[in-house]
Parts: C-alpha cells; sequence; structure tokens
C-alpha cells in the first residue's frame, strides 16, 4: 500500500517541479492519511514523500519511472521526440497529466448493464433457472423410444463420433427400386432377445396417487401367507394398544388446555396467554 | 427462424417414428407384411432426403461441442442452456462489482485529491470537460 500509493503520487504528479514541493508534500501526506482512513488503517505510518510529488511549477520534469508492465501508450514521449502517431490527444496538451487517456465511451457495452436484459434474455432465464431442469435426456426427448439415458459410449452411438469420424458425405438418397428390394426379404419369425433393443423402454416413474390406488386395489394373497407378513401383522397389533394410549393422552391434555374445561391452573393460563 | 428448427424437427419425429414401426415390423416378421416393410423402407429414404434437404437451411447455425457432451451422457442438453446462463448471470454481477467499486474509487481519488491539489485537479476537470467534481 505504501509503495503503490508512492507511486502513483509520483506517476501523477512527477512532471512538474518542486517549487511548491514542500507544501505539497506535506498535503500530499495529509492526503495519504485520509486515504488510510478510507481504506482501513495502516500498522505503519505513511514514510515521507518524496520531493517530487509536488506539483510545483519552474523545473523541467524529470524522467518518469518506467511502468511495470510497459504496455504501450504509457511510456511518455521525450519532449523534443515527436508523437507517436495514435497517441492519446488529451496526452499531448495535459499539462501534468502525462499519463492520461482518453476514457472508454459511455455508449460502450459493458458487464455494468445487466446483459441477460440488454440481450432480452430474461424469458430464457426464468424458463430454465425459474424451475428445476430434469436430469436425464429422456426428459427432454420423451418420445424417442429406446434407451436413450445411457452414456453413448455404451453403444457407440455418441454424436462426438460424429465430428471425430465424420460420415461420408456427397452421395444422393436415391429410392430403393424392386430389384435392390428384394435384399430386404425377411426370414419369418420373431427375433432373438439380444436384438430387441428398440422395445427396452426406460421404467416410467408412477404417480404417488397411481401407486396408492394400486396397492388398495392389489388382492392379499389369501393362503400361506409368509412368517415376515406375520411378523408386520403382530407388531402392528402390539403398536396398536400403545397408539390408543397416546391418543387418549393427547385428548386428555386437549381438554385440560381447553378455556372450557374448568380444571385448568393458574400458571397454565398465563402461559397460554404469553404465548398469545 | 423458428420455422426452419420446426421444419427439422417435424422431419426428424416422422423419421424416428418410421424407424420404430420398421422396428416393430422386423421384430416379429411375417411374409404377410413384406410389402408394409418396402414401404417403410422407401419412406426412410423419402425421411433422409426431407432432412437433408433442411441441411440448407441450417448451414449457419452453430452447436456448441458442450452440447454433445451432455447428450452422450444421457444428460437433459437445457442443463447446459441452464449453466451457460447462470454463469453468465455470475459474471456480469462479478463485472458490474468491479466496475462499480473503481467507479467509488475514482471519485474518492478526485474528491481527495482535489482538496490536496485544488489546483492540478481543477486542470484535470477542465480537460476531462467535468466542471464539477463527482460526488
Amino acid at each position: 500500500m505504501r509503495g503503490r500509493g508512492g507511486a502513483r503520487l509520483r506517476v501523477g504528479g512527477g512532471s512538474r517541479g518542486s517549487g511548491r514541493s514542500s507544501g505539497g508534500g506535506s498535503r500530499a501526506v495529509d492526503a495519504m492519511e485520509n486515504f488510510t482512513a478510507l481504506f482501513g488503517a495502516q500498522t505503519e505510518p505513511p514514510p515521507p514523500p518524496p520531493a517530487t510529488l509536488g506539483f510545483g511549477p519552474g523545473k523541467p520534469p524529470p524522467p518518469p519511472p518506467p511502468p511495470p508492465g510497459g504496455g504501450p501508450g504509457t511510456v511518455p514521449p521525450p519532449a523534443a521526440a515527436p508523437a507517436p502517431p495514435g497517441a492519446d490527444k488529451a496526452a499531448a496538451g495535459c499539462g501534468p497529466f502525462y499519463l492520461m487517456r482518453e476514457l472508454p465511451g459511455s455508449t460502450e457495452l459493458t458487464g455494468s448493464t445487466n446483459l441477460i436484459t440488454h440481450y432480452n434474455l430474461e424469458h430464457a432465464y426464468n424458463k430454465f433457472c425459474g424451475k428445476k431442469v430434469k436430469e436425464k435426456l429422456s426428459n427432454f426427448l420423451p418420445d424417442l423410444p429406446g434407451m436413450i439415458d445411457l452414456p453413448g459410449s455404451h453403444d457407440n452411438s455418441g454424436l462426438r463420433s460424429l465430428i471425430e469420424k465424420p460420415p461420408i458425405l456427397g452421395g444422393s438418397f436415391n429410392p430403393i427400386t424392386g430389384t435392390m428390394l428384394a435384399g430386404f426379404r425377411l426370414h419369418a419369425g420373431p427375433l432373438p432377445e439380444q436384438c430387441r433393443l428398440m422395445h427396452i423402454q426406460p421404467p416410467k416413474k408412477k404417480n404417488k396417487h397411481k401407486h396408492k390406488q394400486s396397492r388398495t386395489q392389489d388382492p392379499v394373497p389369501p393362503e400361506t401367507p409368509s412368517d415376515s407378513d406375520h411378523k408386520k401383522k403382530k407388531k402392528k397389533k402390539e403398536e396398536d394398544p400403545e397408539r390408543k394410549r397416546k391418543k387418549k393422552e393427547k385428548k386428555k391434555k386437549k381438554n385440560r388446555h381447553s378455556p372450557e374445561h374448568p380444571g385448568m391452573g393458574s400458571s397454565q393460563a398465563s402461559s397460554s396467554s404469553s404465548l398469545r | 427462424m423458428a420455422e426452419k428448427f420446426d421444419h427439422l424437427e417435424e422431419h426428424l419425429e416422422k423419421f424416428v417414428e418410421n424407424i420404430r414401426q420398421l422396428g416393430i415390423i422386423v421384430s416379429d416378421f411375417q411374409p404377410s407384411s413384406q410389402a408394409g416393410l418396402n414401404q417403410k423402407l422407401n419412406f426412410i429414404v423419402t425421411g433422409l432426403q426431407d432432412i437433408d434437404k433442411c441441411r440448407q437451411q441450417l448451414h449457419d447455425i452453430s452447436v456448441p461441442l458442450e452440447v454433445f457432451e451432455y447428450i452422450d451422457q444421457g444428460r437433459n442438453p437445457q442443463l447446459y442452456t441452464k449453466e451457460c446462463l447462470e454463469r453468465a448471470l455470475a459474471k456480469n454481477e462479478q463485472v458490474k462489482g468491479k466496475i462499480d467499486t473503481m467507479k467509488k474509487f475514482k471519485s474518492l481519488l478526485i474528491q481527495e485529491l482535489s482538496k490536496v491539489f485544488p489546483e492540478d485537479m481543477a486542470k484535470y476537470r477542465s480537460i476531462r470537460g467535468e466542471d464539477h467534481p463527482p460526488s
């Protein structure tokens, strides 16, 4: 911070002489103190400013320090040398501000404007970011047959291969004539199981409501119930009296808390009133 | 613009449906369905011709390669759009924050420099064409 501040001031005011250097220097110290107050206290006090800090006239400008980046346009041309082509117009007659450049135009599109609004993408933003987009490809293409959620590398059907190994183009698509169609005569009968990939569909999620209905409609096997079923039933039976007891207790409590109930204590009344 | 895509989408849907029907015919082929098979094969050829015609209208459309990766992984390509928009907005906010901070810094710097170097800052403002120091 210290070095930076000094360097900036030197860059800004180093082109003038030191006629007012002492006054300017003390004022610069004050300025630095103001900056430290603005951007947080420093542990070390700022060093005494160099003599070149002042803006006083009367002394030829010392050679400015080379910029760290050495970018174009940052090095001021020497006084005798002609101005390089393309130099800022402000640099010619801007007095002490030899590093001054033209400000960027206000019409320039920058990140200070909301670019989503600028390009009329609010609708798209609300559409995609407002609600949750489903993860699977089958949600995007629900009518496409086959297992499309599997990775393309699985069955070598990736789109990437279109770029890596582009298909041979140039030929035209001609209808298949009668003699050519003879090559598509097939044997009667079903296909073997491993070739029926087209008919495999991803399992679709059922609605909760439907699921409940199906559960209720499912016929309970009347005969030979398994041991696990017995245990479940027993558990239910065991739980039932406990539940009843708990329900009764809850009812009793409710009655006690109700205003109509005569046996309500004063402390309970106060607590209930405080809650309200 | 959207018509082009609608045409292509329509042709692709027809083509996929033809392929699906062809798959059904082939999966349990009967000698009587040979005529239907031949017809479907020719439908596929015409479908490919239609899709090929759409190519001319869409030569100026470029698709990001990342979308292909999403599809190849079995993921919804709309997720890519979503992530792009979110990234753009986050970056936009970040840059706006930087610009606002720099503007504040500039105004504070000018304010403080005007206190210390009033004459020079008056010159500066006259060069910049600013009559009043920014608040």
